[in-house]
């Protein structure tokens, strides 16, 4: 056995040629196309990292959103309520003073209408006693309803001012008014009663109105002297009436 | 018969003789070149059959050197993947009727240790620096500098030797059965000749990782000082 130089040395020249040929036309360019592959996977997954990242971002900026609405509606709500709880004041406020004032309305209508109840309450009971009485003197004799009265008259007209007495008599005539018809004798006594306390004749005209009751009246057009059931209770009618009024 | 062991020039450069094997070499570089060319002529992201075969290749061929030398593969794939196929081819170039194998005779496994050797040492003095590459020879102890000068040339030897005999060995065995039987004996030698083949293309190229790998980097005794048994 022996070795043969040139082929040792040219096999290792084809052997180093075949390494210059397979890096250039092997395995660089199949090196190459699985580093771009593995480039595009990488850059797949960079993609889809920054897209989860993104949407991850996206949610937490829709949660944000999500929240600041949120807050702003309980903001506004609490705003709402606010007014809506300052109007409801108002109202209140406004209702009850309306409500004061129609009730104060209403109280003093009431005062108004008791008053005047009350008022129609005194009369009627003034023209109840007023009838009682009149009912009562009617059982009087005739002559009661005159006799006592004719000096009272007269007292009162003695009583009057001057002045008040210079009314009765000329030029108009005075109006005597008694409860039924008088009697001369009735007259001519109430003529002299009055002729002594006018100091002076006194001319009469003789009037009838059973609303006397009893008692009699002189009436001129220019004064009035009353001595009469009708007066006395016409008065106490009224004291009483502006008595209750009083109470009220 | 002629003699495996024996090389005669099939013609003349010159004063070069060009023997068989160089012409079949030659033959493989072409071969394996334009292959290489065609079949990488139109790569795409989405790979079709050939070039996913292809892809798978080179990246076990990667996978190897990555998991053998613990680094970066792409500085030493095209030497040690060139190797592989090379043999490989070499190897399975006995199937086709006629031809002989180059890695049957001496030269080209010399030729082949002889470039792993240089690599080597050119690897271990680039990482290493020279001081660092010849501290190695000192490691575990200075004791060890004979053995370990002595190892370097007895394991290229050994590369050689292991191809050159199985290979010659497979080729020399087929040939006798081919004397005596012709017609279907010698397939199953010829089938285990492949799987020889195959197996020795492998180990030389993964005793060249190694020789490289325990130059260029940390030591790793059991790749680096122990060698698979032929």
């Amino acid at each position: 056995m022996r070795i043969d130089w040139w082929t040792l040395g040219l096999q290792t020249v084809n052997v180093l040629i075949l390494v210059a040929i397979l890096a250039r036309f092997l395995f660089r360019p199949v090196i190459a196309i699985m580093e771009e592959r593995r480039a595009a996977a990488e850059k797949i997954l960079a993609d889809a990292e920054a897209e989860r990242a993104a949407a991850v971002a996206a949610g937490a900026a829709a949660q944000s959103e999500r929240e600041r609405i949120e807050a702003s509606r309980g903001a506004v709500l609490a705003r709402a309520a606010e007014e809506a709880a300052a109007l409801r004041e108002a109202a209140l406020a406004s209702a009850k003073e309306d409500a004061d004032q129609v009730r104060a309305a209403a109280e003093t209508e009431t005062r108004w209408a008791r008053a005047a109840e009350e008022a129609a309450a005194s009369e009627r009971s003034a023209r109840l006693a007023v009838d009682v009485a009149g009912k009562l003197m009617q059982r009087l004799p005739a002559s009661a309803q005159v006799d006592g009265f004719i000096d009272g008259l007269a007292g009162a007209l003695a009583s009057l001012p001057e002045a008040s007495r210079d009314g009765f008599g000329a030029p108009d005539r005075p109006t005597l008014t008694a409860p039924r018809p008088l009697t001369a004798a009735e007259i001519q006594s109430a003529r002299d009663a009055f002729a002594r306390a006018l100091g002076r004749p006194v001319d009469l005209a003789v009037a009838v109105d059973p609303s006397l009751i009893a008692g009699l009246e002189l009436e001129t057009p220019h004064a009035v002297a009353r001595n009469s059931f009708r007066a006395d209770l016409k008065r106490i009618v009224e004291e009483l009436t502006g008595h209750a009024g009083d109470h009220r | 018969m002629k003699s495996p062991l024996s090389l005669e020039p099939l013609f003349l450069l010159g004063p070069v003789g060009i023997t068989e094997p160089v012409v079949v070499s030659w033959a493989i570089i072409l071969l394996l070149g334009l292959g290489s060319a065609l079949a990488t002529r139109r790569l795409r992201l989405v790979p079709s059959k050939g070039q996913a075969l292809l892809e798978l290749v080179v990246a076990t061929i990667d996978d190897q050197i990555r998991g053998t030398m613990q680094t970066d593969p792409a500085p030493f794939r095209a030497l040690i993947g060139s190797i592989f196929l090379f043999t490989l081819a070499s190897n399975w170039s006995s199937l086709i009727p006629g031809v002989e194998p180059a890695t049957a005779h001496i030269e080209t496994d010399a030729a082949m240790a002889l470039i792993v050797f240089v690599a080597t040492v050119a690897w271990g003095i680039r990482v290493r620096g020279l001081g660092g590459y010849l501290a190695t020879f000192a490691e575990p102890t200075w004791v060890m500098i004979p053995l370990n000068i002595v190892e370097q040339f007895t394991r290229t030897f050994s590369l050689i030797i292991r191809l050159f005999g199985n290979v010659m060995s497979g080729v020399f065995i087929i040939g006798i059965i081919l004397t005596l039987a012709g017609l279907l004996v010698p397939i199953p030698l010829m089938a285990l000749d492949l799987l020889t083949g195959a197996v020795q293309a492998y180990i030389f190229a993964v005793l060249a990782t190694v020789f490289i790998g325990a130059a260029v980097g940390e030591r790793r005794k059991a790749g680096a000082s122990s060698e698979p048994a032929p």
